[in-house]
């Protein structure tokens, strides 16, 4: 019993990172006004390019760098096309999915000349706790680094001068840029910030947990963490919760048929796995259409910021 | 007017041309001394506000200098004009609304690039507001103030900010007479300390009231600068519109049928929750107009959408021509002989739309076949009746609304309910934005219709347009009716008392 | 009315709507050709020849007319699920779990019928459930669209990945699923280029059938004001949450009957991989934006871009460059669509120069 809860706590401690990230990161997105829903193609992009470095240089750090750095430049983009081209915001993160994941099975098969899956890469190691003889805590390092850069980001946006700035662009820009604030920069950085996060989230995903680049690295987790992100209501504390509450939904559609497996040997589990793995969505859906309603979102969210 | 005063703002020969073609602004000039109130007047469309956000730096110029004080200044955006000394208070105010006062000083301060602590603003503001002499609840969410309260706050954070010059954009156009004599008072004592205030307004007795010189605007030009001592009101608006302006439209007197519409004891929230129609009762007749007059925000325009069927009802009955329509959709209350125009040409018209399909949206079961089928032909039928009865000038049938003119675009709302022959006709701020021929011909038209038996349930913030139009008129305050009479019973006087929540 | 006053009217109605078709195909241009000229660049970095790769793509895609007729009539349906409830004001990213809940009830009701006929209607119905419900979450718990798509399309991903695998595969062929009966199967017709599959006709039938919806009937009326202006909806006494659940339900039977139509006319099983039907609602997107959301154009739109997947798959054998470039292609092109107000700008940029110049 003790060992399947500190076996699911440090799990969820471990899925629920790229949700966390991604989450914090895109609530600062937009409560500067914009959504980019390309997180699921930064996931997938950034993985990948992290998977390639980690191969080529042996060194996960880079990986993990490199990835981050793809995020910053997805970022840019959406950046350049939500707020300098005034495009719009959902089609280009809709295009930028497609792209995204385009052009990294493009890459797996011409590297790798696989369709499935990369061959394995190093990865961040684990950090171990032994709480007592066969029984150990496993996280990644990257499971407080998310719990902190939430933190610290909730502080940065509610109680800091440019945090106000940021959330000011989000809740009504003719106001924020009549008074004095570059609506169109501050929105920028956002969602720069944002792609950055991501990136740091995606590359997690290979080089910090899974170790390979599989064709379904991502399974829709960018979409989860916008549902995180309505979840917690845009406040990067509440995105630590909602991040543990779907990371273990993740964690028992893979723990739960290994359990009944356990249980029961004669049930052939690897078809029914499949059942199993629609729990993170369905426990997604259940959440948002139960639990949201209350959500106030930033209220010029979405809506270019047109100047005359 | 004899010591040598400072020129404080000086915009010479400024052009603003849109990339649409439309030209706001050709070649004006304006001068402004230290210290003095300037009004700055025109119709709608003149280009006032135009001319003031350019010098706000909200808008570039296409062609023209600025000098501040002698200096020749170039800006690129409001952020350059704050750091110069220049605020603007505009119509729909630049407050956060769901943060609180205190916080968006804040923003106003910090992004201009000084760092000051929310505690060290908090004094700074009491004590100013302590100089001049009004009170803002610092720690209140703006959105939850009146409207009044929520001006000064913009006030207050722009004379926080060092501000030298202040424009203020038709300040009055939300207040009640009571908050507007506030104002002026404010305003007479910034003058006292030597600030220089530009006031756009399209308000003639306001002129004569506050400022001391005035420059006139129309249609994008500079029609000249007077000092307002020496001129009349009727100078003005000669000024204002280039012809003699008649005041006053020749009508007969109402030939008043049977009851039409009944409103019985109404209450209706608005969008926030609140209660904004309180109880309203009121009757309609065939051949009057019924004039409700009221400051914008006291839940006239809940009380038109209730009775459309647009917005839900509380507590209360409607009666159209003898049917209890409480219940039934707003397709129904159309069907049974009710028309409403809008307020705001957005929710109207659909812009992207052609002409045809916009005179089609109340007219849809005309053209439906049981089949329900659309029969584009029936339609662009009624739309070419709409342009003939109310001389549509509109590129063509198939091109989108956007295209046309304001004034055209309300033709075209107010033409398809004509149409239709309904029997009431309930028009919220008919000329609101429209220019002097459109606004004419707009108003000839309900009273012809007047004449013709319809009933007309008028909704105006424009007390001109009440005086002239309506037979009946009531005024509501605070979701009342606080006073229903015949129209000669009403002076401009006591209207604007009884606006204001005075007994009167 | 005659032939000539039709054309007349047709005329007359494109000058007045002159400056927006010239947008409109500047914006197509303007995207395909920042679609392909990234496409080179990203083929160039990965070490192919831009050129011979496109040559392939445009010659090998547009070689056999049947090939490219059919492979176009899954992305035609799926583009108008995502067309529909676009004009709705509605972003339906879901054409995926749609277009796969089609094929599986398909498959199963026409092995118990054996009747092509309920099959396709079973997938109607299914398709339009899916969107229904979705519609409903949205309507009544203001559930966002997008995550609830993309959550529902991973479910039905699943769900049928489990029943392939478990209940219906092919004893004979274990990685396929139980194949339709040969004598439910849609053939092919002869035409003069040749013999085309029944059900790229369909397809093109029903795309006329929602065009005529969306411009002809009431529904459809009251579908696009309420997209472009909800408030004037109310005003006019629509409700635009019928808007939402009625395009929705709409959009989701064109994809159910994409799914099933595929199944039924063209693969006659699914692989227990899915991969015949995996990414066929996203390409659907890309598809309904170049052809404006206008069912006419989607017909053209969904014939490019089957050309892009034939040309795909040809490289593939021919040079080894991966199908996933179409994918590569379609997402540039999609986010080059997403800036309409850009040409816009520039086309006023232009007026202003000429202007000034006076």
């Amino acid at each position: 019993m003790i060992e399947d809860i500190i076996s699911l706590t440090s799990s969820t401690l471990i899925y629920m990172v790229p949700l966390v990230l991604a989450g914090v990161g895109e609530i600062i997105t937009e409560r500067s006004g914009v959504v980019n829903i390309g997180l699921e193609g930064i996931f997938v992009l950034s993985s990948f390019t992290a998977t390639i470095i980690t191969f080529a240089t042996g060194n996960p750090y880079l990986g993990l760098l490199s990835g981050t750095i793809v995020g910053l430049l997805a970022g840019v983009l959406h950046g350049i096309v939500s707020v300098y081209l005034r495009g719009n915001q959902i089609i280009a993160g809709v295009g930028f999915n497609t792209l995204a994941y385009g052009i990294s099975i493009m890459g797996l098969v011409t590297i790798w000349k696989q369709h499935g899956a990369s061959p394995s890469v190093s990865k961040i190691p684990m950090i171990s706790l032994k709480i007592r003889e066969g029984l150990t805590f496993t996280i990644s390092p990257l499971s407080i680094a998310a719990i902190l850069i939430a933190i610290g980001a909730w502080y940065w946006l509610f109680k800091t001068t440019s945090g106000l700035k940021l959330r000011a662009c989000g809740e009504d820009p003719k106001s924020a840029e009549a008074m004095g604030v570059n609506v169109f920069r501050t929105r920028f950085y956002a969602t720069v910030v944002g792609g950055i996060l991501t990136g740091l989230g995606g590359a997690y995903l290979t080089v910090g947990w899974i170790g390979q680049f599989t064709r379904h690295i991502s399974a829709g987790r960018g979409f989860i963490a916008l549902a995180n992100v309505a979840f917690s209501n845009w406040n990067p504390l509440m995105a630590i919760v909602g991040g543990m509450i779907f990371g273990f939904f993740d964690v028992l559609s893979i723990y739960l048929p290994i359990k009944i497996q356990l249980i029961y040997p004669e049930v052939k589990i690897t078809t029914l796995a499949y059942l199993f793995k629609t729990i993170p969505y369905i426990g997604t859906l259940a959440v948002v259409s139960l639990i949201i309603g209350r959500a106030r979102m930033p209220r010029a969210l979405g809506k270019p910021y047109i100047k005359e | 007017m004899s010591e040598e005063k400072r020129k404080a703002v000086e915009m010479l020969n400024i052009s603003k041309i849109y990339p649409d073609g439309v030209v706001a602004l050709r070649n004006v000039s304006l001068t402004v001394y230290e210290g003095e109130i300037h009004g700055l007047l025109g119709e709608n469309g003149a280009g006032k506000t135009t001319l003031m956000r350019i010098l706000y730096g909200e808008i570039k110029p296409t062609k023209g200098e600025i000098r501040l004080f002698g200096r020749k200044v170039s800006f690129h955006g409001p952020w350059d004009a704050i750091r110069h000394g220049i605020g603007m208070v505009y119509q729909h105010f630049t407050l956060v609304p769901t943060f609180t006062v205190l916080e968006n000083l804040h923003l106003s301060f910090t992004s201009v690039g000084k760092k000051i602590s929310e505690s060290m603003i908090r004094r700074n503001a009491e004590k100013l507001m302590k100089e001049i002499g009004f009170e803002v609840p610092l720690d209140a969410i703006v959105e939850d103030l009146p409207i009044g309260v929520q001006q000064r706050a913009e006030i207050l954070k722009i004379l926080l900010r060092k501000a030298k010059i202040l424009i203020l954009d038709e300040p009055t156009s939300v207040l009640t007479p009571i908050e507007t004599r506030e104002l002026f008072k404010t305003l007479k004592k910034l003058k006292e300390k030597g600030i220089t205030i530009i006031f756009i307004t399209h308000k003639l007795r306001e002129v004569k009231e506050i400022t001391d010189r005035v420059t006139v605007l129309r249609k994008g030009r500079l029609v000249g600068t007077v000092e307002t001592a020496k001129v009349s009101e009727i100078d003005l608006a000669r000024m204002m519109v280039g012809r003699e302006v008649f005041l006053k439209i020749s009508k007969k007197p109402a030939k008043v049928g049977r009851k039409v519409l009944e409103v019985v004891n109404l209450w209706v929230k608005d969008d926030r929750g609140l209660d904004a129609v309180r109880g309203v009762s009121l009757d309609l007749y065939e051949g009057e107009i019924l004039g409700i007059a009221g400051v914008q925000g006291n839940g006239q325009k809940e009380l038109v959408e209730a009775i459309a069927g647009i917005r839900p009802i509380i507590k209360g009955r409607i009666v159209v021509d003898n049917v209890d329509v409480t219940n039934r959709s707003t397709v129904e209350r159309y069907r049974l002989g009710l028309a409403y125009v809008p307020d705001s040409r957005l929710v109207g018209l659909v812009f992207d739309m052609s002409l045809v399909e916009n005179t089609t949206l109340t007219n849809l079961h005309k053209v439906l076949t049981r089949a329900k089928r659309i029969l584009w032909d029936k339609a662009s039928e009624i739309a070419v009746k709409v342009v003939k009865e109310l001389d549509v000038i509109a590129p063509s049938l198939n091109a989108p609304v956007k295209y046309l003119s304001g004034g055209n675009q309300q033709k075209v709302m107010v033409g398809r309910e004509i149409v239709r022959e309904p029997k009431i006709f309930i028009v919220a701020e008919p000329t609101h934005g429209l220019d002097v021929g459109a606004t004419e011909f707009i108003r000839k038209t309900l009273i012809s219709l007047r004449d013709k038996g319809k009933a007309i349930l008028l909704v105006s913030t424009d007390l001109d347009e009440i005086m002239q139009l309506s037979d009946r008129i009531a005024v509501m305050y605070e979701g009342k009716i606080v006073a229903i009479g015949k129209a000669g019973e009403f002076s401009i006087e006591r209207l604007g008392l009884l606006m204001g929540g005075v007994k009167a | 009315m005659s032939l000539v006053q039709f054309l007349m009217k047709f005329r007359e109605r494109i000058r007045a709507r002159y400056e927006e078709y010239l947008v409109i195909v500047i914006e197509i241009l303007a995207s395909a050709i920042i679609g392909f000229s990234i496409g080179a660049l990203v083929l160039y970095i990965l070490g192919f020849n831009p050129a011979r790769i496109y040559f392939i793509l445009f010659s090998k895609g547009l070689s056999n007319p049947n090939y490219l007729l059919s492979k176009s009539t899954p992305i035609m349906l799926t583009g108008l699920a995502f067309a529909i409830p676009m004009l709705a004001g509605v972003f339906n990213i879901g054409g995926e779990g749609q277009l796969y809940i089609g094929a599986l009830t398909s498959l199963v009701v026409v092995t118990f019928t054996h009747n092509p006929a309920l099959g396709i209607l079973a997938g109607i119905v299914a398709g339009a459930a899916l969107g229904t419900f979705k519609a409903v979450l949205k309507v009544y718990r203001g559930v966002n669209e997008v995550i609830a798509a993309i959550m529902l399309n991973w479910v039905t991903y699943f769900l049928i990945l489990y029943l392939l695998t478990e209940k219906l595969y092919n004893p004979q062929i274990p990685h396929e699923s139980i194949p339709v009966p040969e004598d439910a199967r849609l053939g092919k017709i002869p035409t003069p280029i040749g013999d085309i599959r029944l059900i790229f006709f369909i397809a093109v039938i029903a795309s006329l059938v929602v065009y005529y919806i969306l411009y002809y009937t009431n529904i459809g009326y009251m579908l696009r004001v309420a997209g472009l202006s909800p408030k004037t909806a109310k005003y006019a006494g629509f409700n635009p949450n019928l808007a939402i659940i009625y395009s929705m339900a709409l959009g989701g039977a064109m994809a159910g009957l994409g799914g099933s139509l595929l199944l039924i006319g063209y693969v006659y099983s699914i692989d227990t991989t899915m991969s015949t039907l995996f990414g066929l609602g996203f390409m659907g997107i890309g598809v309904a934006l170049l052809g404006r959301n206008n069912p006419i154009g989607i017909i053209f739109s969904a014939i490019f871009f089957s050309m892009l997947i034939i040309g795909g798959e040809m490289i593939e054998l021919l040079a080894g460059a991966p199908p996933e470039l179409a994918d590569a292609l379609t997402g540039v092109i999609v986010i080059a669509l997403a800036l309409p107000y850009t040409y816009r700008m520039l086309i006023s940029y232009m007026r202003i120069r000429r202007m000034m110049k006076k």
